[in-house]
């Protein structure tokens, strides 16, 4: 495809191993351009194609640009430090003037004119003797030109397409969702792959990598729907599976045992650590005599600049598709770097770098590196393994953790003044980057996992100014996590020390900010944009800060200015830019709020106005989002975002007013914008809040914490502000209820020393009970269908599948293990399976369990069988069951025995706690109430046992009675709440809503069925409406005159500190809870304030959900909600639960 | 556990046996379906580059299982074009340039539909407030708002409610 065509003039260039082409003139007169690099989701694309429409006078819509496929563009390197256009772009202006030479050259002779007369014309050459398309003068005669570096181009004053602004010729088919991102792409065939990556998220170095999978459980996975494979090289591993859904679902069950890496260097004091990791010091600079000049100097400063890790960030996971096509590999992959992930790929299955083929489409925009060519490995180990092209997404969790990081960066700066003018200055700085290792070759151990350093830390690392004596160091070191170039690379944080530690000695020298740069700069180039900045930017020039204040806000302006240096030092300039910033500053709260952002900026020759100032846009709000709210955090093994909950990005409420200069210069050559204006960011931004505040922010984020600490606000106690309206009452112990899973677990000791003293007393006298022999239970047959009618229903009232099922097992069947304090118990067959399940149970047998809680077999059962309310159902409701329960499928399945801690393990024991708390009286019907009320009754205490959960229990774990009864308890982590008494009153609970909520789940505005007694709600869908309203109307009758208590109003009462906290719940939990859109359809239907979970006595229930989330059943209209165990550590949950309890229910225990 | 729902999606009835009911919308869509206008982004609803509108509303279509969808009717970016003609939204997004990469583009266009129904005239306050929780990575917001109150415009001219014709 990329060779000469019969038809076509190309422009080639001979590497010495092969021909690569760079353009084709097809005989329809349209022209392809290949370029090594890619789109990074910039609009590189069409920049490149008005290059080449300028050169050859071609309309837009003729030029066709192919990026970064192998086997069609150049080897031009990564797509990094912003060369696209300033680089690999020049050899495409020359071969465009090349064809279009040529395109004359034919006219000419086609038209019998002279070469000097022929005009060419949107793909047209004339001549006053007519005309012809260049698609006539290919015609018929191919040519292939070697590429001239040399061949004259067109003079700027001549462009007609370079320097207007362009549509992108992308978006159309973006905007409708046709447009095929790499993770859009399928190939036949095509099956899923899922990666396990180890545990040491984000590290690339230590003898550990490579060396930690002990091994895995391939059988306990591969009866799993659609499995096909499991494939493990060293510390690789994955499975494959038919679909994608099948394939996650396969590898989070798949059992793993990993080797548990070393610990992290201690992170938190990220200065003091990469600057104890080994590094090598170049010079960079070392004009003049630095120890000289700075004992000279009558003014001297020394200061350190930190920056933190950042996450790239792209929007979507990295994906790839391989095809191991019979050993000639094809990879589909969103790669940054097409030509050196090849490379790797050659490497990692041992094939020459010519035998894979990479075709490259666009995916999310990357910044830098992201885990794309990591992905291109997972896809192709996997592809060789099943012989079947592969698929491989990965988690936003796993692209978080493993994506290498944005490094951190410690910038150690001191220098000085003499008479005013700026004497010394040395900078050592230090950037644990490499060019990060694939991840596939060192997983596999193709690659040793050795500390790698490299030599990127450099960039901008020389100050711009005029000072005679400098010492300019870098350290060369290699990653601490897992790390390579994001946007602004090295420069961002050198400017970011260069250009706070200039602001600093002009207020020193009090001098004007922008005055007393411009007196330190001598290129007319860097002074023009300076001056031209400050002046459309509304410089308001000061020797001082000025601390303009309005309330609680203050107000500030900053400066900074940076030439973007890229490549191998000394390195090439790309664009200039200069920052005029407006900040405001929360003078309680630390929040700092970016308002406006003016860029001047210096590009030499503009190809795409438009296309720059959206780069300058872009540029602007990431690195404002990264300078203000990110910061990657560490566990003691680990990186730990893994999702934005935990490295929130800037909002749109937060991002800046961004008004932009582009200085004209079409003389000078085309300089890279893709970074330019993110350099001078962070300084422009800190000196700002010194403006504001008089405070030097000198490690970034500048987030509320650190603002807060620096300007001396210390948090109270509690977490709220000074002065914030309510106070939480603190958690009491003596305000907590008894419950079976919180509170007496602590109390286990206590309980064992009590049943032991009554044990020795008695226990021996209780005998077990008598047996009652097996017989064959009537046939299914004999029992009416009305009787089975009533039977399912008292089934379903009586939830007793959801306890009888284990989770994945056949229904009704058993094997659900029920966790107590007292040990574990594991429910039993309710099938008529003859030897595990009923099938045996007489009437009399079942009747007797049922009532008194004693198995055929003469044993005690445990009393978290429900027997104490079900003892009070009626016979017929028990032959309906038991006649219900011998239709039901039999499935042999034996009752695991329970394992329960002594002296609970011994069965008479039960028949004690039975003397003790089981009251076997059938209900009485109350007279004076209506029939609806007594069967209201029935179905809450007996058939629908609702005490098991509601009632909270006494320390032998039986239910309490008369006024603590359905006050509420929390069982299995999830908060039963009180249905009855005051709190249930206070709660809000009413007839209608106790209706709405039994009969379809969901009390509108007010309380919606989740965990547990969302199943019971499922289940109760088969009872007539006149049971529901008959257990609506008793709940509600036995309510006291207690009002509804006033709801937490979150925007009016406690405003939470902004912490860590606070923006996890804004990135992870408002979103459906704080919708943006009220209509959204995914949002929690209930507000929180209104959330039982959130107003019981304490986090545990809270915590559950945030946990587990809530899978609503499908027969109800519920929605679900994602569980956070994966994304959130146990510390963030609980500060989670915390936030959101003071938040929304502060006056709950 | 084996069902079957039924829902339409952009205009067409479709059936999808589920032999998984955790199985998501956009799991289903993308791949059942061949509809990749919805993108997956964070699978946690944090994000919004998988929204679609079920029923008019807009949902973050990572966190719907596709069960729920039962008797919906589903409209994703696919689904707003008029043939060859895009939807205002469409048109004001790609005449103002509200995308670089694009990824998040299908959750901004379809956030910014059901904002525009529920407000056709939104102040920039109004869009930043809708916007709030779909995020973009390339710093494009500013081009996005830019992008909105022109749609707001073009569907006002046009006198298209909501996501228009179907």
């Amino acid at each position: 495809m990329s060779g000469t065509r019969a038809e076509a003039i190309t422009v080639y260039r001979e590497t010495g191993t092969h021909r690569e082409t760079f353009l084709r003139l097809d005989a329809d007169g349209s022209l392809t351009a290949f370029n090594g690099h890619v789109d990074l989701g910039t609009g590189i694309e069409t920049a490149l194609a008005q290059i080449v429409a300028e050169e050859l006078d071609l309309p837009l819509g003729q030029v066709r640009v192919v990026l970064g496929d192998t086997a069609h563009t150049p080897n031009q390197g990564p797509t990094i430090a912003s060369e696209t256009i300033q680089i690999t772009a020049v050899p495409l202006r020359h071969g465009a003037a090349q064809i279009r030479a040529e395109l004359v050259a034919r006219a000419a002779l086609r038209l019998n004119a002279p070469a000097g007369e022929i005009e060419t014309i949107e793909g047209e050459a004339r001549s006053a003797n007519g005309s012809v398309t260049y698609g006539e003068l290919v015609s018929g005669e191919a040519a292939a030109l070697a590429l001239d570096p040399g061949a004259p181009v067109k003079a700027p004053g001549d462009y007609r397409i370079v320097g207007r602004p362009v549509p992108r010729v992308d978006l159309p088919g973006k905007a409708l969702g046709r447009h095929v991102y790499i993770h859009d792409v399928t190939v036949p065939g095509m099956v899923h792959g899922h990666v396990v990556r180890p545990p040491y998220h984000g590290r690339e170095a230590g003898d550990f990598v490579g060396h930690s999978l002990l091994g895995y459980d391939e059988a306990a996975v591969s009866a799993m729907p659609g499995f096909i494979a499991v494939v493990r090289e060293a510390d690789f591993l994955a499975v494959v599976a038919e679909r994608e859904d099948q394939a996650r679902a396969i590898a989070e069950a798949l059992p793993v045992d990993w080797r548990m890496p070393p610990d992290l260097p201690e992170m938190r004091s990220l200065a003091d650590t990469i600057r104890c990791q080994p590094a090598t010091a170049r010079a960079c600079d070392r004009s003049g005599d630095f120890a000289r000049g700075i004992d000279e100097c009558d003014l001297r400063a020394a200061r350190t600049y930190v920056w933190p890790y950042h996450l790239h960030g792209s929007i979507g996971p990295s994906v790839s598709i391989a095809d191991w096509n019979g050993g000639r590999p094809i990879l589909w992959s969103g790669t940054q770097n097409p030509h050196m992930l090849r490379a790797d790929l050659a490497r990692l299955v041992d094939l020459a770098e010519e035998d894979i083929e990479i075709r490259r489409h666009q995916a999310a925009g990357c910044y830098g590196r992201n885990c794309a060519d990591d992905v291109g490995a997972d896809a192709l180990l996997l592809a060789r393994a099943v012989g079947r092209p592969v698929r491989v997404q990965l988690t936003r969790a796993q692209e978080h953790l493993w994506e290498p990081k944005g490094a951190a960066q410690v910038m150690d700066v001191e220098g000085g003044l003499l008479g005013g003018d700026l004497h010394a200055y040395s900078l050592d700085t230090w950037y644990p980057s490499n060019r990060a290792t694939n991840l596939g070759l060192l997983l596999t151990r193709r690659v040793i996992a050795e500390p790698r350093p490299s030599d990127m830390g450099d960039r901008t690392i020389v100050p711009p100014y005029r000072i005679p004596h400098k010492a300019i160091t870098v350290h060369d070191m290699a990653p601490i996590v897992r790390a390579a170039w994001m946007r602004g690379v090295s420069a961002l944080p050198n400017t970011f020390a260069h250009e706070s530690f200039v602001d600093e000695m002009a207020y020193e020298a009090r001098q004007d900010p922008v005055d007393f740069r411009l007196r330190h700069l001598d290129d007319p180039r860097t002074r023009t944009l300076i001056l031209r900045t400050a002046e459309e930017g509304g410089w308001e020039p000061r020797t001082a800060p000025r601390r303009r204040r309005e309330g609680r806000m203050a107000y500030g302006q900053g400066f900074a200015y940076a030439t973007y240096v890229h490549g191998t030092f000394p390195g090439t300039a790309a664009a200039a830019a200069t920052w005029v910033c407006d900040v405001a500053v929360d003078m309680e709260t630390g929040e700092v709020q970016l308002t406006r952002v003016f860029v001047g900026q210096d590009q030499g020759l503009v190809i795409n106005p438009d296309g720059v100032r959206h780069q300058i846009h872009g540029n602007v709000n990431q690195t404002a989002s990264r300078v203000l709210k990110e910061e990657v955090s560490f566990e003691e093994i680990t990186v730990t975002p893994s999702s934005w909950a935990t490295y929130p990005l800037a909002t749109f409420e937060e991002v800046p007013r961004i008004e932009t200069m582009l200085v004209e210069r079409a003389e000078d050559p085309a300089l890279g914008v893709g970074e330019s204006a993110a350099v001078p960011a962070a300084a422009a931004i800190a000196n700002a809040i010194f403006d504001a505040t008089g405070v030097r922010m000198r490690e970034a984020p500048f987030t509320p914490e650190r603002m807060r600490a620096a300007m001396g606000i210390h948090r109270r106690e509690d977490g709220r502000l000074q002065g914030s309206a309510d106070h939480a009452p603190r958690l009491s112990g003596a305000m907590k209820p008894a419950t079976w899973f919180g509170r007496l677990r602590s109390k286990g000791i206590g309980l064992a020393a009590v049943l032991g003293g009554t044990l020795s007393l008695g226990a021996l006298a209780l005998p077990i009970q008598r047996a009652i022999p097996p017989t064959s239970a009537p046939p299914a047959s004999s029992f009416s269908a009305e009787l089975l009618e009533k039977g399912r229903q008292v089934f379903a009232a009586g939830n007793c599948g959801d306890c009888h099922t284990a989770p994945g097992g056949a229904p009704n069947a058993g094997g659900l293990e029920i966790v107590t304090p007292y040990g574990t118990i594991h429910t039993t067959n309710l099938t008529p399976d003859p030897e595990t399940g009923l099938g045996r149970w007489s009437l009399e047998a079942f009747e007797r369990a049922m009532r008194h809680g004693i198995s055929r077999d003469g044993t005690h059962l445990y009393p978290a069988f429900p027997y104490t309310s079900f003892s009070k159902m009626t016979d017929d409701d028990i032959f309906a069951l038991y006649a219900y329960l011998q239709t039901l499928e039999p499935v042999a399945r034996e009752t695991a025995r329970a394992e329960m801690v002594f002296p609970a393990n011994l069965r008479p024991v039960n028949a004690l706690w039975n003397a003790l708390h089981h009251d076997s009286a059938p209900i009485e019907r109350h007279p004076a109430r209506g029939a609806d009320w007594n069967r209201g009754r029935y179905l809450v205490e007996a058939t629908g046992h609702c005490s098991a959960c509601h009632s909270p229990r006494n320390l032998l774990g039986a239910e309490k009675t008369g006024k603590a009864a359905l006050t509420g308890s929390l069982v299995k982590g999830w908060y039963a709440p009180a249905i009855a008494g005051d709190a249930a009153s206070a709660f809000g609970w009413s007839e209608e809503r106790y209706y709405a909520y039994l009969r379809t789940g969901l009390a509108e505005g007010f309380a919606s069925a989740s965990g547990p007694m969302a199943d019971v709600v499922a289940n109760l869908k088969a009872l007539p409406d006149e049971d529901i309203r008959a257990m609506a109307t008793y709940l509600a009758s036995a309510l006291p005159n207690v009002p509804e208590a006033r709801l937490a109003d979150p925007a009016a009462a406690a405003r939470p500190m902004p912490d860590a906290t606070h923006r996890i719940f804004e990135s992870a939990c408002a979103t459906c809870h704080e919708p943006a859109l009220a209509s959204l359809a995914t949002a929690a239907t209930i507000p929180l304030s209104r959330s039982a979970a959130i107003r019981s006595p304490d986090d545990e229930a809270l915590k559950t959900v945030i946990r587990q989330g809530i899978e609503a059943p499908l027969a109800l209209a519920g929605r679900d909600m994602p569980g956070f165990a994966g994304e959130l550590t146990e510390g963030q949950i609980a500060d989670l639960a915390a936030y959101v309890r003071m938040r929304y229910a502060p006056a709950s225990p | 556990m084996s069902l079957s729902v039924e829902f339409s999606v952009n205009g067409r009835s479709v059936a999808v046996g589920l032999d998984d009911p955790r199985r998501t919308l956009l799991d289903v869509l993308r791949n059942d379906l061949g509809l990749t206008g919805p993108k997956y982004g964070c699978g946690l609803a944090q994000c919004g580059s998988c929204t679609v509108l079920v029923d008019e509303a807009p949902a973050r279509a990572c966190v719907l299982r596709a069960a729920k969808a039962e008797g919906m009717r589903v409209v994703t970016l696919e689904g707003l074009a008029d043939g060859e003609v895009p939807h205002p939204v469409q048109q004001a997004f790609v005449e103002e340039t509200g995308a670089q990469c694009g990824y998040c583009l299908n959750g901004m266009i379809m956030t910014t539909i059901a904002l525009l129904t529920e407000n056709p005239d939104p102040s920039e306050a109004e869009i930043r407030s809708a916007l709030r929780h779909n995020l973009c990575r390339c710093g494009t917001h500013r081009e996005i708002v830019a992008s909105v109150a022109k749609a707001a415009r073009l569907m006002r001219e046009s006198g298209t409610r909501g996501r228009g014709r179907i």
